[in-house]
């Protein structure tokens, strides 16, 4: 460390890279996914219906059947669909129900009111959570990957230090040159992204700092309960008094919020005590309405008389700037070309960490390639490399290859379906450690390549939502996916391609780092 | 935003242009002092016309939001896309020159 | 770096252990810190100091982050974290004891 600032950032940088870079890798993989999670759900549950949008009639439906299949829940949550969200989600409090933390969740067809029998998926939530939790037990996920984020954040800002000739090559790109092409390719989309990649990094801190930097909420508050009293306001919900009375139609209540906010989507609706005096309905605007959350965006109605009670208090400047980051993080407020884009910058981050990865092994190997055997801990990097990129893709190919293929009627399916996104992961964990590096990365880059391009195949032939159907029925969210895939099939067989072909490492590698943008 | 976009793009072009090396690269010549110093000027020009016109038409929110959006994604195809098709995209920066300002102040 | 790491000094892999200890507790310790003296001591509600200083801590965590692995020794990278860490640790309790009713 006695070499001078600049380099001493290069080591931090490069060993922090490295230390984080496999699990930052899957992080900001799932997270990209994520940004179509509702898409994927779509994709993963065919059988819910797509119909055009209408939120008065869909409430109407809602409330119908809560009213007649959990009239004794204490707590309602409707969900409409929106431009996104193809169902109608309804779920209530039902202790004996046997859902996911004491609630049920039905999804109803938007136009008939009924419950739908879709196959039992996480779909796109899955990729959601496992990119900030990790698959790890509440909050360890939460503390590793916010952790992780902090680190992606310190090199970035190293990157920036390290990164002599930031401004004078801002431009430069040089492909089929080795080591310096993907050394090009690492610091172009690093720095031509930067807005996005800094902008993500720290508003992932932002996100759960009132769990990771507690000490002022403890210093101010003593507990976290009354920080949340302040920032969103407490459920202020009276106890159910066993009066019967009839809940106010829900459509009523929904012209109301228009009144005052017109054009406003709802996000989702929460009645409490439904069918008891002390009713009480809150309607929240759909995040989709703003970059930033607004807690005055939210109207709180007597269930039965349907006076408006409440509405959210304004924000504060600070509030509106830490909302802003998580919005500006979730992109909820991103319309189709922009949400494309959330999609191909966060690939760009992918690819930034993933070229590092490759660089900080391709470098060293060098050292090493007239010696017969890689030293220890080099192969150690080549098999997690290859392991936490090409496997990872090849588990989400999996998952998606399982929701196809499993039987709907499957106890756990849902639950199968991450398994098999595990199992695969683990597999392409073992054939890296039982094949040589270039080998392994070939063969994983072809069973990924086929894997994904096959999977519209896969679409068309079991399910009535292939290509061909989804197009012409204008269902571009179904279609998206199957072209993604497709896609994304081709780039991983051109990058096998480059593998399996090459003689030497370094000489011919183009930067993968080039197509991993475009061909988004 | 396409006009923003657009005007973005040969923004970031005329900047790169203003770069003696990637101006003997890309036109073939040695550049001017001349030249590189209007080079420059446009291109910074043109980026903060783009901004102006951006936060114009969608506020200060989502206007610089997709401003940056969109800045970001035309400069990484300028530069991913140069080594391979150094012509298409000189080209289609002074389509977007044109077509960019026309675009944006269309759409206002 | 050389990554002969079968070749390290000891000494050297003491040292960059303490670096490490130092930003990742050491930085914390300072970003927290620093975290409650803007949230003792901003002229704000409650509710948005702390906010504020929540999300500023970050930048801190950063900067200390930064200074364990430039600076000339694992000594001054403690020294850098944690005296600012107590200078701050007094202000916080000095900032408490006088808002306590």
């Amino acid at each position: 460390m006695k070499e001078g600032f600049r380099q001493a950032m290069a080591w931090l940088h490069t060993w922090t890279g490295l230390i984080f870079g496999w699990l930052l890798f899957a992080i900001f993989l799932t997270g990209t996914l994520s940004y179509f999670k509702e898409e994927i759900s779509h994709w993963t549950q065919p059988e819910v219906q797509r119909h055009p949008l209408d939120p008065v009639s869909s409430l109407g439906l809602a409330q119908r059947y809560l009213e007649t299949n959990a009239g004794h829940a204490g707590t309602w949550f409707i969900r409409l669909p929106s431009e996104r969200q193809v169902a109608l989600s309804v779920s209530w409090r039902d202790p004996n129900g046997g859902g996911r933390r004491g609630f049920t969740d039905k999804d109803l067809d938007a136009r008939t009111g009924e419950a739908v029998e879709a196959r039992d998926s996480r779909g796109g939530e899955f990729f959601y959570r496992f990119h900030f939790q990790l698959q790890m037990p509440h909050p360890w996920g939460r503390w590793l990957s916010t952790f992780c984020a902090f680190i992606m954040l310190l090199g970035l800002v190293t990157g920036i230090i390290t990164h002599k000739k930031i401004f004078k090559e801002f431009f430069t790109f040089r492909p089929g040159k080795g080591q310096r092409s993907w050394l090009d390719g690492h610091n172009a989309i690093g720095v031509l992204v930067l807005p996005f990649h800094l902008m993500i990094s720290y508003s992932s801190l932002v996100i759960f700092m009132y769990m990771v930097m507690p000490a002022s909420i403890l210093a101010s508050y003593g507990d976290s309960g009354g920080y949340f009293n302040d920032v969103f306001g407490r459920d202020e919900v009276p106890e159910a008094v066993a009066q019967a009375a009839p809940l106010a139609p829900l459509s009523e209540l929904y012209a109301k919020v228009q009144e005052q906010a017109p054009g406003a989507r709802m996000g989702y609706i929460q009645v409490h005590n439904p069918g008891d005096r002390n009713a009480r309905v809150t309607f929240t605007r759909a995040s989709a309405d703003s970059v930033a959350y607004q807690r005055s965006a939210i109207w709180t109605f007597d269930g039965v008389s349907g006076e408006l009670l409440r509405r959210g208090a304004p924000e504060s400047a600070a509030m509106t700037t830490s909302f802003t980051f998580v919005g500006l993080h979730m992109g909820n407020f991103a319309g189709p070309w922009l949400r494309w884009l959330y999609f191909v910058f966060g690939v760009a981050g992918t690819a930034v960490i993933g070229t590092g990865l490759v660089m900080w092994l391709g470098k060293r190997q060098l050292k090493h390639a007239k010696s017969a055997r890689m030293p220890g801990e080099l192969r150690l990097v080549e098999v997690l490399n290859i392991a936490s990129m090409s496997g990872l893709l090849l588990g989400v190919a999996a998952f998606f290859w399982a929701n196809r293929l499993l039987p709907a009627t499957l106890e756990g399916r849902a639950d199968w379906e991450i398994n098999g996104f595990f199992l695969a992961w683990g597999a392409s964990l073992l054939h890296a450690m039982l094949r040589s590096g270039r080998r392994a990365w070939g063969e994983q880059l072809t069973l990924g390549a086929l894997a994904f391009a096959l999977l519209p195949l896969l679409n068309a032939l079991t399910t009535a939502n292939g290509l061909d159907h989804s197009i012409a029925a204008g269902d571009w969210a179904m279609a998206g996916f199957d072209l993604t895939a497709l896609a994304t099939g081709l780039f991983l067989a051109w990058a096998a391609g480059k593998m399996l072909r090459a003689p030497k490492p370094a000489a011919k590698r183009a930067p993968r780092a080039a197509k991993t943008v475009e061909a988004s | 935003m396409l006009g923003v976009a657009l005007m973005g793009f040969a923004g970031f072009a005329g900047l790169c242009l203003a770069m003696e090396k990637h101006f003997n690269d890309l036109i073939g010549r040695k550049p001017t002092g001349r030249q590189l110093r209007a080079l420059k000027v446009a291109g910074w020009a043109l980026l903060l016309l783009s901004l102006i016109l951006a936060v114009h038409g969608r506020g200060w929110a989502l206007g610089l939001v997709e401003w940056i959006a969109v800045l970001m994604a035309g400069v990484t195809l300028w530069v991913f896309g140069l080594p391979y098709q150094p012509r298409l995209l000189l080209g289609a920066a002074l389509a977007s020159l044109v077509l960019g300002p026309l675009l944006a102040v269309l759409a206002v | 770096m050389k990554s002969k790491a079968a070749g390290l000094p000891l000494g050297y892999r003491l040292a960059v252990t303490s670096r490490s200890l130092a930003a990742l507790l050491g930085g914390y310790l300072l970003a927290s810190m620093a975290s409650v003296c803007i949230t003792l001591l901003a002229p704000m509600t409650q509710a948005d100091a702390t906010m504020t200083g929540m999300m500023l801590s970050f930048v801190f965590y950063l900067i200390a982050f930064i200074w364990c692995f430039a600076c000339r020794s694992a000594w001054r990278a403690w020294l850098g974290v944690l005296l600012p860490s107590l200078v701050l640790g007094l202000i916080n309790a000095l900032a408490y004891w006088m808002n306590l009713p």
